[in-house]
């Protein structure tokens, strides 16, 4: 009897190079990814985390390497392969003099929904991401909590095959943070997804995987297992020596 | 309904919530109001002297084409000031990122970027235009040139809005996209003065320059030589921004 095909990955780098003002931010990077999957990139500031979302998200084209996304170069055909991706950057791209559920409907608009589905999807994320009761206030006038949350949303309105998320719980107070862990959590029913963190609980509670980063290389990739925080501490001291 | 016009339909609508644009219109169009009516106080002292001459100039010529002139003059400054936010804002407000990653290509960001400013301005046309067109109840109006007017405002409107793009793409700081586009409109205005200094008017110089191919407009002539550079001023503006937000995407 053949054991049945392991189903390519949802997300692939190989060996993606990227240098910034002459600094190399990434360095032959390696990773996979597959559906259902949530993997967390963990490093310690300027370890690349970012660098390697923005460029998984379609964003930042790489030096050298390949994105493949469904066994797709994403530099080849990059506009189709964008809409396969939500992207929640470190600080969520809002517009601030719109109403929240304005703002959503043109980002599922931008994403090529029509205007019937866009209402759909609206509607469907709002409430996925307890948006409700602020659906009709001003994105600038929200706390950053609620702006992060509807970053989240116009990431996953087109109901990407990957979503790709900076820091998402960066700057949320302890039970925002649990919340949006447990909204990442529920998107890997569907999606693929890979995020930055440099917390390690959060890390350990919403992964399955996580990457460890450093100067632009994955040191270790693996569960996050007990062993992850004494394995992070190490690599980050290593940093400091080399440093 | 394509990426450029729901860009540049969303573009409107962030403006029409904003306090900036309301707040550059209503100065243009005081300012406007004042020199029409200046202009109209003008022309009635000195309608009963020319009612004798059969050539003389009416009042499309010394009251309608003034205030389009002034507005032509105005918006060398007022859509620099406009058009800095359209990427630079974006930039700095780091939602660019939203319409980059969207998939829908450097194009059509550029393309709704500019005819969302280059709308903004044709209503000012429109609101301009009204002026004058008010008068048409108690005089007759040489209707052709006033439409050729307009139209050389809404060619010089829409050149202007794509530099202003383009100058917006070069910065993060919307203050200094404002200047760079402010500077590229004034060195298009005066770069052929030196030429007409020394009498030379046919030059190539000449025809780089806006007053060149604006003026006829005014004149009640509309000819293809001068739509034609509007169109590639436009294009090549145009074509720089998309290039340049390539750039951005490489450049990280």
């Amino acid at each position: 009897m053949t054991e049945p095909a392991a189903a390519p990955p949802l997300l692939q780098l190989h060996d993606v190079s990227r240098a910034l003002a002459g600094r190399a931010v990434l360095r032959a990077l390696a990773l996979e990814l597959h559906r259902g999957e949530v993997l967390g990139l963990l490093g310690v500031n300027g370890a690349g985390k970012s660098t390697s979302l923005r460029v998984i998200a379609g964003v930042l084209a790489p030096d050298s390497g390949s994105v493949r996304l469904d066994g797709t170069d994403l530099y080849d055909a990059p506009e189709r392969a964008r809409r396969g991706i939500g992207y929640l950057p470190e600080r969520a791209p809002l517009h601030a003099e719109l109403s929240v559920s304005e703002y959503l409907g043109f980002c599922a608009r931008l994403r090529g929904l029509d205007r019937a589905a866009a209402r759909t999807a609206v509607a469907r994320e709002i409430a996925r991401c307890d948006l409700g009761e602020v659906q009709r206030r001003l994105v600038g006038q929200l706390s950053k909590g609620f702006q992060q949350r509807v970053g989240l949303a116009q990431a996953l309105l087109h109901a990407p095959a990957l979503v790709v998320l900076d820091e998402p719980a960066s700057g949320l107070d302890p039970v925002q943070a649990v919340r949006m862990r447990e909204l990442v959590r529920g998107l890997r029913e569907q999606q693929g997804v890979i995020l930055s963190t440099h917390q390690l609980a959060e890390a350990q509670a919403a992964c399955d995987r996580v990457a460890i980063l450093h100067g632009g290389r994955l040191c270790h990739i693996g569960a996050p297992d007990a062993d992850l925080e004494a394995r992070f501490l190490r690599i980050a001291a290593g940093a400091a020596e080399a440093a | 309904m394509s990426a450029a016009w729901l860009i540049a339909r969303h573009d409107l609508r962030r403006m029409a919530v904003s306090v900036w644009p309301w707040a550059l219109a209503a100065a243009t169009l005081a300012l406007l109001a004042y020199y029409f009516l200046l202009s109209l106080d003008g022309f009635l002292q000195l309608a009963p002297k020319l009612a004798g001459h059969a050539d003389a100039p009416g009042v499309t010529d010394l009251v309608a084409v003034p205030v389009l002139r002034t507005l032509a003059n105005l918006f060398l400054l007022l859509i620099p000031l406009l058009g800095m936010r359209a990427i630079a804002g974006e930039r700095r407000a780091h939602s660019l990122v939203l319409l980059l990653g969207a998939g829908i290509g450097d194009a059509p960001i550029v393309l709704g970027k500019w005819l969302a400013l280059w709308l903004y301005a044709l209503a000012l046309i429109a609101l301009a235009l009204a002026m004058p067109l008010s008068l048409a109840a108690g005089t007759t109006l040489d209707v052709g040139k006033l439409a050729a007017a307009g139209l050389g405002l809404a060619l010089q409107a829409g050149a202007l809005a794509a530099l202003a793009v383009y100058a917006s793409s070069l910065s993060d700081q919307p203050a200094f996209a404002a200047a760079i586009a402010v500077a590229l409109n004034l060195l298009l205005t005066v770069i052929d003065a030196g030429a007409r200094l020394q009498g030379v008017g046919n030059g190539l110089i000449n025809y780089l320059a806006l007053p060149t191919h604006l003026e006829p407009f005014f004149r009640g002539i509309v000819a293809s030589v001068d739509a034609l550079y509007f169109a590639l001023l436009a294009l090549l503006a145009l074509g720089l921004a998309t290039r340049r937000l390539g750039a951005l995407r490489s450049l990280g």
